[in-house]
């Protein structure tokens, strides 16, 4: 059989339960006498608070417990920040406000009752008295001399502040011939995850044990911090990630809640169950993207980037969460992006606000940066008369260049391009599109009154975040092969992949592979998913793991055949002696030879098992190229997406499927990005859009089919050559569809410095000429 | 007060009596008072298409019903396709073309193209687009969605 199953279009082991309807996502388990938590939430974006009364709550049909911050706690612990950059003044949130609220969804306070209903109701009766105080709903606002501080750790309402760069900016901009400048926003939006938040918490009165089933993404730190925030040994809880409806980066933060409902069910030494609803979760789950970026880029007369600079302001919203600062840092570590930029200098700028707090959303900043550089570069063409595939062509970074230091480190390690081609892939991806007979076409559509565009993107992703990964890997005694990895999937199909790798390791039919994920009593270790590093680290976890089973099953049947290791064959799943077709021992044989007080190698541990870690603190970096055609409808300003060009390289893949999958996703996050989806808050910070009726998510009308082609150039970073693959969509298609948009309009003098798109906006933009960012 | 009501329905070609609240969701209704979590709930206002079922062989968003108002009703949901424990050629469908990722909206998806496809043939990708655009999902970007529609046109036997 040989290696048969990596690079296989495999259908996914996960599905069936899925179709079926059987699959436990949290609300769907059972357990008996579990209670219903709902929060009670600031109304206010900024508010002293006088006074919370639960009384009449804890008064309420079918109540059963009730508590505020000073009912649990003196001294609050904090939301944890868990990466750091030297500049961040403390500006933590804790689980329940105390004094002040900033922002409109901050949770004030728990009601458990008996159903969810009741606890709704009861929510209705909580009395808070409000001293309200000026909100601030936009960074720059909040940056401006005079405003009302939110933290008064934070002067100025900044967070944070720092400056990153190499080379010499200054020079480079006085040499140059041609400078362009532009402010670009980006606005704030979000994963919007099908599945909602949820959490259910089990205390076991005999074991002593808390039991957390969390709609998440990283189970094993989800344990820590809990039982860090609730003063409980690590040991006395456990976290079980069940089946997650998309996470997409924003599931990765500890959340309020997480204390809060654990809390409620060792209070009341019963399950309690919160599932969050839509409203809560676009009040309360994590935002991202909000940017503004003065950027600028000086060129050579020629087309050459001689360097970069600008300032980003990012709009942190009104507190800095486990990850809230991986977005600032990733975006301005990511603006030189693939190219052969020589210098560089940027300065970040997190600003707070009375909006709800930022965390990582797919591509976490990445799209951000990859945005801003990519929509100067278009502006950039334009302003110097060179067409933007030929100005991007001069200054991507040649192959023999690579691996190449970008010179930057992001909060996450230092950003190296490990492997690649970036002009070739341009190359191919401006072929598969057609360009220049797209350009041609263009000119005559718009001869005819019709606006089309095409817009690219050339982006680089950080794919494979360490530091590890763990595997687990156990033949049982009937031959099944079990895999326990520490990865935690959102839907990604890490089930499947982590099953090709293993199956071609021991040489057994997909089908007898099992894989279970996001359970720290199943595996010690584990970091989760999140990053687009899954198939790097926990492939490479479950790659090892599976050769130390194959070495060990062969020490065994040298044990049994009388002979030596080196005299043992693996073949198809069978041990044989090398060169001797007869008698073999099969995985299940091995299996119970292994087990303990059989008939195993002396000194050998018991077990056909083993457990790997794969260590790596350097990521590889995936990349790739998105070509989109889109038209726009003069009269009404519609933007529809005609085409969609992608040209990936993430290495060796082991699903192209599933990688095809994972890019056509990202790509209508990022398309939803740039034409419908906004997070708008009014001037006192009161969120505009918290249904899905105001909150625009892309359906199947707003995309075209994407064509999607690749480019294998393996990573050495890890033992498969694999880079990730999941954010690349959305980090890509931003800036692609924004580029398209500002293409076929360009001719009306329209500056595209912001996003959505929306037809209100496009229509504006062709009328006014310009609209402010 | 919380008032009850008697209803009797057929589920799946099982029929329930069952007393509820008059302020149930059908949606509630049928994951907790029949434990048939298969139907998921992701935005309670009746626009992601999560929850879809049909109802007297319609598709219905079972948030925006009560429990009540399907009193003598015939529904099917996500659990009822299957039959003989083989696939419902949709669902086979949407196996072989990766049309899921989480699977969350799944359970919508799967009954709104039943409706979609049991009365038509060889239906074009436009008006494929058309019958998904009440349905979100989040993952998959909808092109393989679009073609595990178009391949159960196929390989259902109807």
């Amino acid at each position: 059989m040989g290696a048969t199953m990596m690079g296989a279009r495999v259908k996914r082991l996960e599905d069936p339960r899925l179709l079926r309807g059987q699959a436990s996502f949290v609300d769907d388990l059972r357990l008996p006498g579990v209670l219903h938590a709902a929060i009670l939430r600031s109304s206010h974006a900024h508010a002293r608070i006088r006074k919370i009364d639960l009384s009449a709550v804890r008064a309420a049909p079918g109540v059963v417990d009730t508590f505020c911050l000073t009912d649990v706690w003196q001294s609050p612990p904090t939301i944890p920040v868990l990466v750091g950059v030297p500049s961040l003044v403390p500006c933590p949130q804790h689980p329940l406000a105390g004094e002040v609220v900033r922002y409109v969804g901050e949770p004030l306070a728990v009601v458990v009752a008996l159903d969810r209903a009741l606890a709704e109701d009861a929510l209705d009766v909580a009395e808070v008295d409000y001293d309200p105080l000026p909100g601030l709903g936009d960074a720059e606002q909040a940056l401006a001399a005079g405003s009302k501080l939110l933290h008064d750790t934070a002067p100025g309402n900044v967070a944070a502040r720092w400056t990153q760069g190499f080379g010499d900016v200054k020079a480079a901009f006085k040499e140059a011939d041609h400078v362009v400048h532009e402010r670009l926003r980006m606005q704030r939006y979000s994963g919007v995850p099908l599945e909602t938040r949820g959490i259910l918490a089990s205390p076991d009165s005999v074991s002593g044990e808390l039991t957390i089933w969390a709609s998440g993404q990283w189970p094993h730190t989800a344990r820590g911090l809990t039982a860090a925030a609730l003063g409980m040994d690590e040991r006395r809880v456990r976290c079980i990630l069940p089946d997650v409806g998309g996470g997409f980066g924003v599931k990765c933060d500890l959340y309020p809640e997480d204390i809060l409902i654990p809390l409620a069910a060792t209070r009341l030494n019963r399950p309690v169950k919160w599932i969050e609803d839509r409203r809560e979760h676009f009040l309360s789950c994590v935002h991202a993207r909000e940017m503004t970026f003065d950027l600028e880029l000086a060129f050579k007369s020629d087309g050459t980037i001689l360097g970069m600079r600008g300032q980003i302001i990012s709009d942190q919203g009104a507190y800095v969460r486990t990850l809230g600062m991986v977005n600032a840092s990733l975006a301005i570590t990511g603006l030189p992006g693939p190219y052969n930029i020589k210098s560089f200098s940027a300065e970040v700028v997190c600003a707070l606000t009375n909006k709800s707090p930022t965390s990582t959303y797919r591509g976490a900043g990445a799209p951000e940066g990859t945005y801003a550089r990519e929509r100067l570069l278009d502006i950039a063409g334009h302003q110097i008369g060179i067409d933007p595939a030929e100005l991007r062509l001069k200054n991507l970074l040649r192959p023999e260049a690579l691996p190449y230091s970008a010179k930057l480190v992001a909060v996450e390690g230092p950003i190296n391009y490990d492997s690649g081609d970036f002009p070739a892939a341009l190359r191919q991806a401006l072929k598969k599109a057609n360009y220049t007979e797209f350009r041609k076409a263009q000119s005559q559509a718009r001869s005819e009154g019709r606006l089309r565009g095409v817009g690219m993107c050339v982006y680089v992703q950080q794919a494979g975040l360490g530091p590890f990964e763990s595997a687990e890997v156990r033949v049982d005694e009937d031959g099944n092969v079990n895999v326990v990895s520490g990865a935690a999937p959102q839907g990604q199909g890490t089930g499947t992949m982590l099953a090709q790798i293993v199956a071609d390791q021991l040489e057994v039919p997909l089908e007898r592979v099992s894989v279970s994920f996001g359970d720290t009593a199943r595996i010690p270790f584990g970091v989760g998913t999140y990053g687009s590093r899954t198939v790097v680290m926990a492939g490479s976890a479950a790659l090892g793991a599976a050769q130390r089973v194959r070495e060990k099953a062969i020490q065994v049947a040298a044990h049994l055949f009388e002979a030596g290791p080196g005299d043992v064959e693996w073949k198809d799943g069978v041990a044989r002696i090398v060169g001797v077709p007869g008698k073999g021992y099969t995985l299940a044989e091995l299996a119970e030879a292994a087990s303990p007080g059989k008939n195993r190698p002396p000194g050998m541990e018991p077990g056909l098992d083993a457990r790997y870690y794969f260590e790596k603190n350097q990521s590889p970096f995936s990349y790739g190229v998105h070509v989109a055609e889109v038209e726009v409808e003069r009269e009404t300003g519609d933007v529809k997406v005609r085409r969609y060009v992608v040209v990936n390289d993430c290495g060796r893949m082991i699903n192209p499927m599933i990688v095809e999958g994972q890019i056509a996703g990202g790509i209508a996050q990022g398309a939803g990005g740039a034409l419908l989806e906004e997070l708008v808050y009014d001037e006192q910070g009161q969120l505009l859009t918290a249904s899905l009726f105001d909150y625009q998510l892309p359906t199947s009308l707003d995309l075209p089919s994407i064509e999607i082609s690749h480019l294998v150039s393996p990573s050495d970073l890890n033992p498969l050559g694999v880079k990730g693959v999941g954010e690349g969509g959305a980090i890509g298609a931003h800036a692609a569809v924004t580029n398209a948009v500002a293409d076929a309009i360009a001719h009306t003098g329209a500056r595209v410095c912001q996003t959505p798109l929306r037809p209100a906006v496009v229509w504006k933009l062709m009328n006014e000429k310009s609209v402010q960012a | 007060m919380d008032i009850e009501r008697e209803v009797t329905l057929t589920v799946n070609g099982t029929s329930y009596t069952r007393v509820v609240s008059v302020r149930k969701l059908l949606c509630e209704f049928l994951r907790d008072d029949l434990d048939l979590t298969g139907t998921h709930v992701g935005c309670e206002h009746g626009v992601c298409g999560s929850c879809t079922i049909l109802v007297d062989g319609h598709t219905a968003r079972s948030c925006l019903m009560m429990a009540v108002q399907a009193d003598g009703s015939e529904i099917t949901t996500v659990e009822g396709l299957a039959k003989d424990g083989r696939l419902h050629p949709i669902q086979e469908a949407f196996w072989e073309e990766h049309g899921l990722q989480c699977g969350f909206c799944a359970s919508g998806l799967l009954l709104t193209v039943h409706e979609f496809l049991s009365d038509r043939r060889d239906p074009s990708e436009q008006s494929i687009r058309e019958a998904l655009a009440g349905n979100i999902c989040r993952c998959t970007g909808y092109q393989n969605i679009v073609k595990a529609v178009a391949k159960a046109d196929r390989i259902w036997e109807r």
